[in-house]
Order: C-alpha cells, then sequence, then structure tokens
C-alpha cells in the first residue's frame, strides 16, 4: 500500500504554507510549485532539487503555466529538503532570491504498528489486591526514522472514573494501549474483563496437613484463604506425592469445590511420608492467574497392618560331600508393609514330618535396624540352615509391624532329586538402560517367577506373577559389570523349581586392559602361547575374539575364540626374534595387550641328536657292514692280503734243472723270501711313482698282474698260487694255442725286493728254464741284459700290457671284474713287445745294468710237466 | 414442566377459586415475561457483580467502622450510639422492583455528600496517613462502582423507564459542626450506610433469585 501526500509551495509569497512535512516511509509525496502574483517567470523557469540534488525532470507533471508538480519515492530515512526554485536569472530574480526559491522539510518515519498480546495482572499486597496493575504487550514498531512512538496504557472501569487507589473488583474494565508518533495512533485489542480477572493472589498460606491414627489411608489438608471471599471467589489446585518421589499426583479439580480451605487425601498409602501443596485463582475458568504453590507441607500417614506377604527367597550352596545344601534364607519387606516391620515370624518344616510336629513354635526373628539391612542389597537375612538333599523344606514367614502380622509368605526347598524344571528359553539383554528378562513357561502350574541377579558379590531379586513372561531388572545394574541373571519358576505351594541362568551386561565397553602373555614355547616353525584371562571386573564385556598379532618385521595375526588363552602360531621361520601381543574384542571395541617377545629356535627339539643318532647309526652300520662284508668276505680278503704262495718246493722247475738235483725245499726257501719282498714292494704307493698314485687300484691289480705275468708260461714264483694254478689249469689251453710257439721262460729280477741288498754278492744266481717252446731272446741268451729287462718288466710294464689287452672294452670296473673273473691268465705281458715299447733310457739302462747279476734268483723249481 | 404439570391439574379440577389463582398465575406469568424480556445475561453479570460488590462494601463498612471507632479516641462505643438526623434512610422504599432498584440507586447516590462530608471532617481530624482515610475514600469509591452496578442492572430490567436522578437539588447535609459533632456524626453514616447495604444485599439477593430462578425454569420449559 502507497500514500501520497500533496503538498504546495507557493512561490513569489512571503511564506511557503509550512515548512515541515511528516513522510511515512515507502509512499509517495507529491508537492506543487504554483507561481504567484508575477509573470517573470513561468513554469518552464522552474526546477525541483531534493537538497542540493536536481530532481530527474520525468518526474514533473506540469499542471498550467503557474503550477508544477513533482512526485518523489520516500524510501530513505534521513530527513530531506525538497526545494522549488527557479533557473532564470534576470535582475529581479536575482535580486529577489528568496522569493522565488522555496523548500520544505520532509520528516520521515513509520506509522505506529498495533501493540499486540495485551495482558494485565494485578498482584496481591497484603489483606488486599493492589490498585497497581502490570501490563505487559509486544509491539512491532519498525526501528528506524525521525519519529518516536509512544505508548500510553489505557484503563477504563466501564461507567465509572479510575481510583487508582482502590482496585475495582467486581467492575467491568476496559484496557487498551495505544501507540503513538507524528504520523498517527495505532490501539491494541481491547481487554474487556471483570476486574478480577487480572488478579494474580498470593498461595494459599498456613498450609497444614493432619495425619488421623483412624485413617491410615487420608491426611487432611488445612489452609488459610489468600484473599477473603467478598473480593475474590477461589478454586484451589492441590497436589502431593510421597517422599522422594519426582512426579506429583494432582487432585482432579472436579473433586476441588470453590472458597475451600481444607480438602482429605484419600487412598493414600499407609506410613509413607507425603508431600502436599496448594495454590488458588479465580474460581471462573480461564479468568485470573494461579498463584505460586504454597510452601511444603509434609505429613506421614498412619500406621497399618502389612497387607501384603513378606517378600521371601533363599540362597543355596550345594556342598556335594556331606549331601547337604546350605541355605541362606533372605527376606525384603512387605511390598505393603505399611508401617515399620519389626520383626519376622518363621517357621522351618520338614513336610515328611509337618503332619507328625504340627506344634512347631513360629520363631520370632526380630529386626532392631530394618533400614540398615535394606540398605545393603534390600533384605534382611533371617537364618542360615543345612538342608539334606533328601528333604523337602517348608519355610514359613509373616511379616509383623506394631499394628499386626501380614500374610503368610511360603516357600518349599525341593529335595536335589525332585526338583522341578525350569523355564525355557531364558533371553537377557539391554534395553536402552534397563536390562530386560524374557522366557517361557515349561509347565501351566508354575505360580510365579523369581528374576534374581548376582554379580558375584551381591544378589537382589524380584517377583514377577504367573503371566509374566518378560520384566525389566528394577534393581540398580551398573554398566561394564556382568550379571548372572537366574529365572527360578515357583510352583503352587511355593515349590522352587530349577533356575535357569544366562550371563548379561547392561552396556558393554572396551576392556581395560589387555591380555598378557604369560608364556610361550617357541619351537622352530611353531610357537606356543599362553595368556592371562582378563579379570572379569576389567573385561567390561563379553570377549568375542582375541586377535594374536605377531611380527618378526611382517606383522600378521589370526583370531581366535574368546573362549581359549592359549593357541600355537604356526608357520614361523626358524631362529627368528617375533613381537606378538594379543588383542581382546568386545562388541563395542578392543584393546591391545602387552608386547612379548620370543625367539624361535634354529634346531627343533631332537634334531641335533637325531642327526648325531643317525650319523652314528650309519657309521655303526658302515662298520658293521664293513665287518660282514669282512667275515662274509675272509677268503677274499686273505687272499688279497695274504697270498697264498705257492710252495716252489712243489714246483716241477726244480727237477728241470741240469745243475742241481730237483729238490723243492731249497728253491722253495729262496723264493719264499723273495716273493714276501716283492709283494710289499709291489703294493707299497712309495716305490710308485707320483704320476701312477691315482690308478694306484689299478696299479696295484696290474702289479697283482705282474705277479700273475710274471710266469708266462711257467710257474714264476712271482705268481700267485691260484694264478699260478691258473695258469696251469689254463695253461693246457694256452699250450694249446700256443703249442707251436716257443715258450719263454721268466725271469724275476732279485734286486727288485726292497731291504734285500742289490749287490748283495752272496746271493746265488739261480737260473729257471722255461719250458716254452719259443726260442730264447738275445736277452735270454745274455743274462746282464735279460737281468735288467726282467726287473723293469716286472714293475712296469704290465700296466701297458693291461691297457693294451682290454682294448675295445672302456670299462675299468668290468675291466677289473674280467680281471677278477679269471681272466687274468690272459693278462700276461707279450714281453717281446713291451721290451720294445718301454726300453729305459740309457741312464737308467745303466742303473739297471749294473747289478743285474746279483739281482737274479736261480730258478730251481723250474716249470712242472705239463 | 411443574408449572406445565399444574395447568393441566387445575384445568382438570375447574371451580372458582382454582380459577382465581389460574388468572393470578398468568398475571404474574405475563408480568415476568416482560421484565425478563429486556434483561440480557441479567443473572450472570449485572446483579451477581452488584451483589458480590454490595457484600464486598458491606464486610468493607463492618471494617471501617472498626477502624473508625479505633481512631476516635476514648468513648468511641458512646459515639456510635448516638442517633444523629440528615442521614439517609437505610430502608429501602417501592413496592415494584423497579421502585425498590430506584430507591437502592437514590439512597446510594445521597450518601455520597455524606461520605465526602465525613472525609473531610477525618481529614482534619486524623493524620494523613490514617488508615481510616483510606478506607473512607475506598467505600466511597465502591459505593459508586455499586451505583454504576444498579444503573447498569435497571437499564437491563426496564430499559423503556428512565433512571430517575436524585430529585430535588443537594442532599441536606448537616450543618457546621463540631469535633464530637464531627465523631457522632461520621459514626452514624458509617452505621447507617452499612445498613443500607444490608438491606440492598437484601434486596439483590431477592431479585437474583426470583429473577435468575425464573430465567432457568423458562429455559427448561422451552
Amino acid at each position: 500500500v502507497t500514500f501520497s501526500f500533496i503538498w504546495m509551495i507557493l512561490l513569489t509569497t512571503a511564506t511557503s504554507p509550512q515548512t515541515d512535512v511528516f513522510l511515512f516511509i515507502g509512499t509517495n509525496f507529491t508537492a506543487t510549485c504554483v507561481i504567484q502574483n508575477t509573470t517573470e517567470v513561468t513554469v518552464d523557469d522552474l526546477y525541483w532539487s531534493l537538497g542540493l540534488t536536481p530532481v530527474p525532470t520525468e518526474l514533473y507533471t506540469r499542471i498550467n503555466s503557474t503550477a508544477l508538480n513533482v512526485t518523489i519515492p520516500i524510501t530513505r530515512e534521513t530527513p530531506d529538503w525538497l526545494f522549488c526554485s527557479v533557473k532564470k536569472s534576470s535582475p529581479d530574480v536575482i535580486l529577489n532570491r528568496s522569493k522565488y526559491k522555496h523548500g520544505i522539510l520532509l520528516q520521515k518515519g513509520y506509522l505506529p504498528v498495533k501493540p499486540v498480546n495485551l495482558s494485565c495482572m494485578a498482584v496481591q499486597k497484603g489483606a488486599i489486591i493492589s490498585p497497581v496493575m502490570v501490563c505487559e504487550w509486544e509491539s512491532k514498531q519498525p526501528q528506524g526514522g525521525q519519529f518516536t512512538t509512544t505508548y500510553n496504557l489505557v484503563v477504563r472501569v466501564v461507567g465509572a472514573e479510575v481510583n487508582l487507589s482502590t482496585f475495582p473488583h467486581f467492575m467491568p474494565m476496559e484496557i487498551w494501549v495505544e501507540a503513538t508518533n507524528e504520523l498517527g495512533t495505532a490501539e491494541s485489542e481491547h481487554l474487556n474483563k471483570d476486574a478480577n480477572s487480572f488478579v494474580k493472589t498470593n498461595p494459599p498460606s498456613n498450609v497444614q496437613v493432619i495425619s488421623e491414627k483412624t485413617f491410615t489411608k487420608s491426611l487432611l489438608v488445612n489452609w488459610t484463604q489468600p484473599l477473603a471471599k467478598v473480593h475474590l471467589e477461589l478454586t484451589y489446585e492441590i497436589r502431593y506425592c510421597s517422599d522422594g518421589c519426582h512426579q506429583w499426583d494432582y487432585v482432579p479439580s472436579t473433586e476441588i469445590d470453590k472458597n475451600i480451605h481444607s480438602f482429605r487425601l484419600q487412598d493414600l498409602t499407609p506410613y509413607t511420608v507425603y508431600i502436599t501443596q496448594v495454590r488458588c485463582k479465580n474460581v471462573h475458568p480461564g479468568y485470573g492467574y494461579w498463584s505460586e504453590w504454597s510452601n511444603n507441607a509434609t505429613k506421614r500417614t498412619p500406621e497399618d497392618r502389612p497387607t501384603s506377604k513378606p517378600d521371601l527367597w533363599l540362597s543355596i550352596d550345594e556342598d556335594e560331600s556331606n549331601n547337604e545344601r546350605q541355605v541362606k534364607l533372605l527376606v525384603k519387606e512387605p511390598k505393603y508393609s505399611n508401617g515399620r516391620i519389626i520383626r519376622y515370624d518363621m517357621k522351618i518344616q520338614d513336610l515328611k514330618e509337618k503332619d507328625k510336629s504340627g506344634a512347631d513354635q513360629w520363631e520370632k526373628i526380630t529386626v532392631s535396624e530394618p533400614e540398615a539391612n535394606s540398605s545393603s542389597g534390600h533384605f534382611t537375612l533371617l537364618k542360615q540352615i543345612h538342608v539334606a538333599d533328601n528333604t523337602h523344606l517348608q519355610v514359613r514367614v509373616k511379616a509383623v509391624n506394631s499394628v499386626g502380622k501380614s500374610p503368610e509368605a511360603t516357600l518349599v526347598i525341593p529335595k536335589k532329586s525332585h526338583v522341578l524344571p525350569p523355564v525355557r528359553d531364558l533371553k537377557v539383554y539391554p534395553d536402552w538402560d534397563k536390562l530386560m528378562v524374557m522366557w517361557n513357561s515349561t509347565d501351566p502350574l508354575e505360580y510365579e517367577y523369581v528374576v534374581e541377579v548376582s554379580d558375584g558379590q551381591q544378589m537382589d531379586w524380584q517377583k514377577e506373577g504367573q503371566s509374566v513372561r518378560k520384566t525389566a531388572v528394577r534393581g540398580y545394574l551398573e554398566e561394564f559389570v556382568r550379571y548372572n541373571v537366574s529365572v527360578y519358576p515357583i510352583y503352587r505351594h511355593g515349590w522352587i523349581g530349577k533356575p535357569a541362568r544366562v550371563e548379561a551386561y547392561l552396556r558393554q565397553g572396551v576392556p581395560l586392559d589387555g591380555p598378557s602373555v604369560t608364556s610361550s614355547k617357541p619351537g622352530c616353525f611353531n610357537a606356543y602361547l599362553e595368556w592371562t584371562d582378563i579379570p572379569e571386573h576389567r573385561r567390561r564385556g563379553f570377549i568375542t575374539y582375541y586377535t594374536i598379532f605377531y611380527s618378526d618385521g611382517n606383522e600378521r595375526h589370526c583370531t581366535v575364540p574368546g573362549n581359549i588363552t592359549s593357541y600355537t602360531l604356526k608357520s614361523l621361520s626358524r631362529n627368528t626374534r617375533y613381537d606378538v601381543w594379543i588383542t581382546a574384542s568386545t562388541i563395542n571395541g578392543s584393546v591391545d595387550g602387552f608386547n612379548h617377545s620370543f625367539h624361535t629356535l634354529k634346531y627343533a627339539p631332537g634334531e641335533i641328536e637325531g642327526i648325531v643318532v643317525g650319523v652314528s647309526l650309519g657309521f655303526l652300520f658302515v662298520v658293521i657292514l664293513t665287518m660282514l662284508l669282512c667275515i662274509c668276505k675272509k677268503d677274499v680278503i686273505k687272499e688279497n692280503f695274504w697270498p697264498q704262495i705257492p710252495n716252489p718246493g712243489e714246483s716241477t722247475i726244480g727237477n728241470w734243472s741240469p745243475d742241481y738235483p730237483l729238490k723243492a725245499e731249497t728253491p722253495n726257501e729262496n723264493c719264499l723270501s723273495g716273493i714276501s719282498v716283492l709283494d710289499v714292494d709291489v703294493c707299497d704307493g712309495k716305490s710308485v711313482f707320483e704320476e701312477d698314485k691315482a690308478s694306484l687300484p689299478l696299479k696295484k691289480d696290474k702289479y697283482l698282474s705282474e705277479e700273475h705275468s710274471s710266469g708266462i708260461g711257467g710257474s714264476s714264483c712271482m705268481s700267485s698260487p691260484r694264478q699260478s694254478v691258473s695258469d696251469s689249469d689254463e695253461g693246457g689251453d694256452v699250450a694249446d694255442t700256443t703249442a707251436s710257439t716257443v715258450q719263454y721262460s721268466s725271469v724275476v729280477a732279485s734286486n727288485g725286493y726292497k731291504g734285500q741288498t742289490p749287490g748283495s754278492q752272496s746271493q746265488q744266481a739261480v737260473f729257471s728254464r722255461s719250458e716254452s717252446t719259443q726260442p730264447l731272446l738275445e736277452s735270454e741268451e745274455n743274462p746282464d741284459t735279460l737281468a735288467s729287462d726282467g726287473s723293469r718288466h716286472c714293475q712296469r710294464f704290465p700296466r701297458q700290457t693291461n691297457f693294451t689287452a682290454s682294448e675295445g672294452n672302456a670299462d675299468f670296473n668290468q675291466l677289473e671284474m674280467e680281471e677278477q673273473n679269471g681272466l687274468r691268465s690272459l693278462e700276461f705281458c707279450p714281453l717281446v713287445e713291451d721290451s720294445e715299447h718301454m726300453m729305459p733310457a740309457d741312464g737308467q739302462s745303466e742303473t739297471w745294468a749294473s747289478a743285474p747279476a746279483s739281482s737274479y734268483m736261480p730258478q730251481l723249481g723250474g716249470y712242472r710237466p705239463q | 414442566m411443574n408449572c406445565h404439570v399444574k395447568s393441566m391439574y387445575f384445568q382438570l379440577f375447574m371451580d372458582p377459586a382454582a380459577a382465581f389463582l389460574s388468572l393470578l398465575l398468568v398475571l404474574a406469568v405475563g408480568s415476568w415475561t416482560s421484565v425478563a424480556a429486556g434483561r440480557p445475561q441479567l443473572c450472570g453479570n449485572s446483579v451477581q457483580q452488584a451483589l458480590k460488590l454490595t457484600r464486598l462494601i458491606q464486610k468493607e463498612s463492618v471494617d471501617i467502622i472498626k477502624t473508625y471507632k479505633l481512631s476516635q479516641g476514648d468513648m468511641s462505643e458512646l459515639l456510635c450510639k448516638v442517633s444523629v438526623n440528615n442521614i439517609p434512610d437505610p430502608n429501602i422504599s417501592g413496592l415494584e422492583s423497579s421502585e425498590r432498584i430506584v430507591s437502592i440507586y437514590t439512597h446510594l447516590q445521597e450518601f455520597f455528600p455524606h461520605f465526602r462530608r465525613v472525609y473531610e471532617q477525618q481529614t482534619d481530624l486524623q493524620l494523613p496517613s490514617s488508615p481510616l482515610l483510606t478506607d473512607l475514600e475506598t467505600i466511597d469509591t465502591r459505593s459508586r462502582w455499586l451505583a454504576v452496578h444498579i444503573k447498569d442492572f435497571y437499564q437491563s430490567l426496564f430499559p423503556n423507564l428512565p433512571l430517575p436522578e436524585p430529585a430535588g437539588g443537594a442532599t441536606s447535609l448537616p450543618p457546621p459542626q463540631n469535633v464530637f459533632q464531627q465523631k457522632v456524626y461520621g459514626c452514624a453514616v458509617l452505621k447507617t450506610f452499612k445498613e443500607f447495604l444490608s438491606n440492598v444485599s437484601k434486596e439483590l439477593r431477592t431479585l437474583k433469585n426470583s429473577v435468575c430462578r425464573r430465567r432457568v425454569q423458562t429455559n427448561m420449559f422451552f
């Protein structure tokens, strides 16, 4: 909505009609400049300016030849001068400039806004209502502008004058607020009410509560009205609560009459402290204000006899050794004790003997300090008894206060073998700040249930009715504490059933401590770990699993169930240091345990022993095998190491000598001594050239073969007996094949014997005659040369012969086997060929030649007749 | 409903006496109907408020008389036993309700100058801080407000009958008095006013019971 103000400015008059106008922001303002009493200027000579700023000509409106309008929007809050001036510069205008310029001050602001939410209150002062009323309202007046808004509170007593010294009880009043500034006035809504509608009295005074002994469930509340009824009719509101409660109970307003000064509270609990408060207001609904609440009035209701049974329960400890149970009888005060319980009357009976001893007296247990007992678990220990396992025991208890006795509570402890079945499907779970317990009934005869909660040190219980299948634990429970929750079915006549038990937490947290590895038994590739279970009070939840972290530089982990405290790590590396720590986890988090280190073994236990034993056994096996071999092959060994020397005495060559009679003994001695020495020399590596050591076994055989070869076609003293026999045996064949050939005689040089003095002149030269049909070589004809060649042949040449003989068969082993299998006869050296190839150097020849005569042994035996 | 049953009864047992009583009943109902026709919210507002205010002033008048006696010094009991002339009559006159209401209104108007005179006299006799002055002012103010209620009540009941203003110029006030006479006069005014309020209270209660109960019955009837 926009408003337009039209203002007129007259030029050439002495004064303008008004020098300032009040405008409200958001409207348009129209001013007219009129030329009067002059023809010096025309409308075309006029212009408008706002302060020093010319107004755009688009905002001008020419009315006629003497009047010019301008319309400007009022936007800013600051005041402005609007001028109508003449731009013509004629002498008259210059000399009378004041006549040709007029201005008005535009003062801007906002219209007053109607006050809202008007309310008034008259409070009590002394015995009367104060005539001073306090009124409140809300103003939504915009800020800014040049105008100040004032508020006037108008109070009118309808049809009469207002006397500010007297409150107008029972008079209609009209109250409103006027907001006023330069732009106008705005009124709030008018309050047309009876004057008492604005009254707020003092709260009722002298509130007293009276307890009457005959009314154990009632209290009488009295008070004094704050104001006389003739001033104001009052209604009251009463609220009360038992001591320590957090919620008030209100007496229904329909039960409270007006102008009363007492009220009887009913249906209260006997022997209970109640706090009562009262307040008042105008009796007419919606009129007046509630007074403040009165001060507390506290009173205890009278005592009455207990109207409910005491809460009897027990705690059973099994004693297997004595076949009895240790039972603690516990009791809580009846729910409706209605007074101070001063004692309990108890009777304990064996059901078998009940009929017999029906006149048993009630045992009176005085409760001297019930509050003290109840503060530590809210129950009282009545008695501790021992119950045999095969006994049904009935316990009956009554609570007694100063007025009377309660109904009787009964429990039956059944025989251990006759315990009735437990409830089914027990579940315990936290729900917000409570622990909920659910179960299902097993037997329709279950009469009630006992929910027992224990943290291991303290125990509490609560009883639930027959139809209850779900309840919340009512006692105070702490977070992060493990509780054993048991539900006992109680059958008719108090028979206690077998409990169902579950562990639960109200809220689980992260364990305070992690598990500590107590011992580790590292192996070579594994390690056995044991850790301590976290103490229950620091566990703060169910351990869902352990995570074992182990690291040798590369971290690995494995997860194990929360119910074990040892584990064997596998697939470890030997001789490696491992750091291990264990994390215990609950559903709400994990905590690390302490670090533990171990070193895996370099050798597994027994591994060294195994190696030693194995090696030892192997060695032993070899030794035994060798011994067995030696035993089994002792003949072979004997033949090899101690060859059987043919008896030269049996040689037929002895008979061959023309100069000496064929006598076996003589040449036999000579030959024997010579052969013994020869055998040692030939097999002694020291006597062999160094370059031949590598082929020592071969040489050995060959040397042995040399012995054989020494007797080609004859019975050389260097030949082995067998070979000699073989030679003899096969000699026929050879002889057959070589029947037409000349048999060679073999001469053995005696200087080849170690230890012998090659130059010994005492030795007598022996010559043996070969039976070979082959003509003798030149060397044979020359004994000196022959002796030298023969010596060389015996020691070295046979090797060459062997290689020659085994031509076409490269396998040395096979060669050896062949040698050992009787082919030795074929290895006899063809001396002719060898001698040609192995002719020694000249020097050697000289050496060899220096002792030919002494090295030859006389061949006494000669050839055995074939 | 009761009225209806009675009418049936009278029709069945018509005799001269019954006919006369029936005539009276019809007249009474007609008269009540003419009165009740112009009284919107009669019981709920003006009469009840006037009655409550009357009781309040009556109580305050009792209190003020005690205060007055305490503030007058010795022989205050004796002062209040002396009769004084030229004080408005505490009795309500008139046969019709309108007349009695007019009587109440007129008497109230007559008391106001006396209150003023007593206040002026006690202003001279008491300290400015005396509660008697405050109480006198209060009783005067409340009496004026009661007059407003009576006027509204009357105009509501009898919209076509103008409420006559007190006739005959100014109320006759006592001539100049000495202090004793002032004290006697003041107590007499207060006691007379208290008596008058008692009469007003009875009158309003009667009026309220008769008029308001009939109105309720009429509502039940229709």
